[in-house]
């Protein structure tokens, strides 16, 4: 009798048959859970790879500078290591200290001559460490912290001076010797520029050249100067850029004056607009980083973002670029950041704020410590820390954790309006040659890119390799089937750095020189199946010796080979008669149409010949896949073959064919070798066919190797990937969802 | 002309009758496919000997026999069904009235819209009821929609079907019982008017309710159409057609008044097969 449970001789095989059961359903589960699991990795390690740019800043731990200086202090800063700061107080004295222990390195005074003193003071820009003092007597004196780095005992020693960039030269801005009221200036080592209100209003500009002479390293000052026709009571801000060619002039009433100071003799004004309204008083103008533009401050919180824009017939005018989430109260003093278009602001409540001017982002918003702060706020070189004055007469530092505040939504997917360009615009330029250069991190142009390959490759692709799959599947006959299909489905091993070569170096040179020929053949080729069809189908039964029932492909193969030859001869002749024996030439003069050697032509032919494969073969299986009671039904109501094509075998294989094309798509928008080696690779947006793009992943591709890690740049790269990830993720997700339903709806055939 | 656009014989073709069967009714039928000395090859292997037939119009014709007798490719030769099969040859002649079908000049497509078929599995195409009864009049050019709308629900109203769909015409034909799928793709058929309807066991994938409906479908159709049926159930042979014809190995053993193959066979074959000892 046989039994249901195991026993006797068989039990051991039916033993056997059970682990060998559990153990291959183990390792599939745990095989299925580590693609997910490896998946989500790369999914969570993008995340947690971006997400740092996204972070609002953080305000740290504030330290008080525990120095005893005898007057009150005026102004103070920090070395780079923010090892050694120094402070200058109303009265002129000067002390550097050491920001651990308070301990004075050097104390002195800022040296005046006898019976002056300093009437009014100013910063030069941040990486110059330069200080510039007006005098009662109408003088001007500028002076520059130099810190010299040493390594005795392999430990850092950061050693302060002050020194004078004039060497003794006595610059006099005021001649009538009044005293000076407000001042700004910069200084180089051989070109020193000062601007003063003094205090009958009288604006005063000099510069100082020092002339080298040939045989020591000696050299002379030569001194320029005039004097600003404006009445200056109502001034309230000067500011001059590094370069000594800008300075804005903001009055009281809200007047910005822009002049152009490049000849010290005949300053020039630029523009003049009012930049506040009504009884609104300015309160604050600083110069961001690399000096082409200004944040103004008001008294009732606001911050606006100034500079000059070139119009049409070359003239700037000042324009109001864009305005920041503003501050409770008015605005007392703003701090810009060393080398990124970052700053921060304080308003008379004791509120600070940190913006990043381009990204349009405040990253910061709250208190420093409990003191209400006083004008002279000013972040360290490496913007890790903000030095500070509070109205009680202390001085300290907080530390700022403001890592990546130059991206947000607007600065990665929207147009920027970067200093001197003349309008917003998209713009990826991730690094420059220079420092004070802002990198500008827009994403559009390279999604931009990605979609124009994708769009093309498909138009190339789609076409050939759908009408390719309908043939091979339903019109070929079945041994000429079993070769051409694994043919094409073998170009997909054709690894695409190989189709990127050829594409790049023999391609695009070729379609560059025969434009002509390869423009016609899209129309001649066609046309000779046409005819050739035609004749066939004319042809007297007789002479149809041979059966082409299934093979017409085969047949076409000489017939296309005739039609490229002929289009290519007939496209020279084309070229020498009619445009002057070059295209390409011949489109940029009289059409004004770009034409680059690796454009969006070649990569559309390159991607869609590595897509191809991929889609011609799934849709090759759903066209075959469909019932043949179908095809057997149209056929037995008098259809034709081509009206059964048409209207029962496409349909019934539309989803296959769509989820071909989107899988094809998927691959084309990832697609990085061909875009990286046949494009050029420049972020440009344009549709013109015959210039090149960069794409997402070509971007990543090119720019990750020399960007620094952790570094916004990096980061910004790592999003990109996320961003191509998700559309990928996207593309190939919809088209399975829609693959299912349709395979839902067709699933009783 | 077979290869002219008309669907409908012309009237001449009445005139031309042909003797079917001596035993046969009355009124004597004319004949509607004539079939003279049909072999039929796949590759090298034969698979019809030789068929001589006539099969009379607006009469239902049973074909039995024994799975691989031949019957269903002998059926499929009447719409030239056995051209996709590139394997296939054909010698001998198939008359439709007086054309033969199988001359050079012949349009399949026009051929096949004169001799409809109906096969085994209901094979509604994926689209809406209306579609599947459209179609074989829209694959002819005609768009006008007053005539479909008349076109498909005449021919739904003859399968026997508009009760049961009037109100979901747009709804997908998949979404129908086998047994309406069955009575759709006749419906699609016929809305194209054929002279001949070819029907390849048409109630074998179907439950007994639908196998008489469609039964009952074909009583009524006969009045309209000239009717060859292959089937395996002999009942249903018996109970539906007018002539039968019992096929064996590619042989055409015996062919004539239904009632007299079921009560008097002539062949001992024929016997055996109906007694069921073999088949």
């Amino acid at each position: 009798m046989s039994s249901i449970t195991s026993s006797g001789k068989n039990r051991a095989h039916e033993r056997r048959r059970l682990v060998k059961d559990r153990v291959f359903a183990w390792v599939m589960s745990v095989g299925g859970v580590i693609v997910i699991a490896a998946i989500a990795l790369i999914f969570l390690f993008l995340f947690y790879s971006v997400a740092p740019l996204f972070q609002a800043a953080k305000v740290g731990a504030v330290t008080q500078f525990d120095v005893d200086y005898a007057e009150a202090p005026l102004y103070v800063s920090l070395e780079e290591y923010k090892e050694v700061g120094l402070q200058i107080s109303v009265g002129g004295s000067y002390q550097f200290f050491s920001t651990d222990s308070g301990r004075i390195i050097e104390s002195s005074s800022l040296n005046f001559l006898s019976g002056t003193k300093m009437s009014s003071f100013a910063a030069g820009a941040l990486t110059s460490n330069v200080i510039i003092t007006g005098s009662d007597d109408g003088r001007a004196d500028v002076f520059k912290a130099n810190y010299t780095i040493s390594y005795p005992n392999d430990k850092r020693l950061v050693s302060p001076s002050l020194t004078r960039p004039l060497e003794g030269q006595e610059l006099v801005l005021d001649e009538k010797g009044v005293a000076i009221r407000l001042i700004t200036g910069q200084s180089t080592e051989d070109e020193v520029t000062v601007l003063g209100v003094s205090e009958d209003g009288s604006v005063n500009l000099v510069g100082a050249v020092k002339e080298s002479s040939f045989l020591d390293d000696t050299g002379e000052w030569v001194l320029e100067r005039s004097t600003l026709s404006l009445e200056g009571n109502q001034i309230s801000h000067l500011a001059m850029n590094v370069d000594q060619r800008e300075a804005y002039l903001l009055s009281r009433d809200g007047t910005l004056e822009l002049y152009d100071i490049t000849s010290k003799t005949s300053p020039r004004l630029i523009d003049r607009v009012k930049v506040v309204e009504g009884s609104v008083r300015p309160t604050a103008l600083k110069y961001l980083s690399g000096g082409l533009s200004v944040i103004v401050g008001d008294s009732q919180g606001n911050l606006s973002h100034w500079f000059p824009v070139r119009g049409p017939g070359n003239i700037a005018s000042l324009r109001k670029i864009r305005s920041f989430i503003p501050m409770n109260s008015g605005v007392v003093d703003i701090a810009a950041e060393y080398d990124r278009k970052a700053f921060g602001a304080i308003d008379r409540k004791g509120n600070f704020s940190l913006y990043h001017a381009t990204a349009e982002r405040r990253v910061f918003s709250g208190t420093l410590g409990t003191q209400a702060l006083s004008e002279g706020i000013k972040f360290s070189p490496r913007a890790d820390a903000i030095t500070f004055r509070s109205e009680n007469g202390s001085i300290g530092m907080v530390e700022v954790h403001n890592e990546h505040p130059e991206v947000s939504f607007s600065a990665l997917w929207q147009e920027v309006w970067y200093e001197s360009r003349d309008k917003p615009l998209y713009v990826w330029q991730s690094s420059a040659s220079n420092n004070d250069f802002e990198p500008k991190f827009s994403l559009t142009p390279l999604a931009y890119g990605t979609l124009k390959a994708t769009f093309y490759s498909m138009l190339f692709a789609i076409p050939l390799a759908v009408l390719g799959a309908i043939y091979t599947a339903y019109f070929m006959s079945a041994g000429m089937r079993k070769i051409v299909k694994p043919s094409i489905e073998i170009m997909a091993a054709l690894p695409t750095v190989i189709l990127g070569f050829l594409a790049g170096l023999w391609l695009a040179p070729l379609i560059e020189r025969y434009l002509p020929g390869f423009t016609m053949s899209l129309l001649v080729m066609p046309m000779m199946v046409l005819l050739a069809a035609f004749t066939w189908a004319w042809l007297p039964s007789r002479w149809k010796i041979i059966d082409m029932d299934g093979r017409e492909g085969l047949f076409l193969v000489p017939i296309l080979l005739i039609g490229a030859y002929l289009s290519f001869i007939l496209g020279e002749f084309i070229q020498i008669y009619f445009f002057d024996g070059s295209l390409t030439h011949w489109m940029a003069t009289a059409w004004g149409v770009t034409y680059d050697q690796r454009n969006s032509l070649v990569v559309g032919i390159a991607i869609g010949f590595a897509v191809i494969p991929t889609i011609f073969s799934i849709s090759e299986d759903a066209v075959f896949g469909v019932p043949h009671s179908l095809t057997q039904g149209s056929l037995a109501l008098g259809a034709t073959r081509w009206q059964t094509a048409l209207r029962v075998i496409l349909l019934t294989a539309s989803p296959g064919i769509f989820s071909a094309i989107m899988i094809g798509m998927g691959r084309a928008v990832g697609e990085t070798m061909i875009v990286l080696m046949a494009t050029g690779n420049t972020p440009i947006m344009d549709l013109n066919i015959f210039e090149g793009f960069r794409a997402l992943s070509a971007n990543i591709a090119v720019e990750m190797p020399e960007a620094e890690v952790a570094s916004t740049h990096y980061r910004i790269l790592f999003l990109a990937a996320l961003v191509l990830f998700l559309v990928t993720f996207m593309v190939n997700t919809v088209a399975e969802v829609v693959r299912q339903r349709l395979r839902q709806k067709y699933s009783s055939l | 002309m077979v290869t002219n656009n008309q669907v409908k014989p012309t009237s001449a073709l009445d005139s031309i009758k042909i003797d079917v069967d001596r035993a046969g009714p009355t009124i004597k039928p004319q004949t509607c496919l004539h079939v003279d000395g049909l072999d039929l090859f796949y590759g090298d292997s034969q698979a019809l000997n030789n068929i001589k037939m006539s099969i009379a119009e607006k009469k239902v014709t049973a074909f039995i026999g024994p799975s691989g007798c031949g019957k269903s490719t002998l059926l499929r030769c009447f719409n030239r069904m056995n051209d996709l099969i590139s394997s296939v040859r054909i010698t001998g002649k198939v008359h439709l009235k007086e054309q033969d079908i199988y001359a050079k000049e012949v349009n399949v497509a026009l051929l096949r819209q004169r001799v409809g078929m109906v096969f085994q599995k209901p094979n509604p195409f994926p689209k809406s009821i209306y579609d599947n009864v459209a179609y074989g009049l829209r694959i002819q050019g005609i768009k006008g929609r007053k005539i479909l709308d008349e076109a498909v629900e005449r021919a739904l109203r003859s399968a026997a079907l508009w009760e049961e769909v009037k109100d979901r015409l747009t709804e997908s034909a998949l979404g129908l019982s086998g047994g309406q799928q069955q009575r759709l793709v006749i419906a699609r058929a016929i809305a194209i008017e054929p002279e001949v309807l070819l029907l390849d066991e048409p109630a074998s994938a179907l439950d007994p309710i639908s196998t008489l409906k469609i039964e009952e479908l074909i009583y009524e159709l006969k009045n309209d159409y000239t009717i060859v049926i292959v089937t395996h159930n002999m009942q249903q042979a018996a109970r539906v057609s007018d002539y039968t014809a019992f096929m064996y190995l590619g042989d055409l053993i015996e062919f004539g008044d239904t009632t007299t193959i079921f009560t008097r066979p002539a062949e001992k074959k024929t016997e055996d097969y109906i007694t069921g000892r073999y088949g």
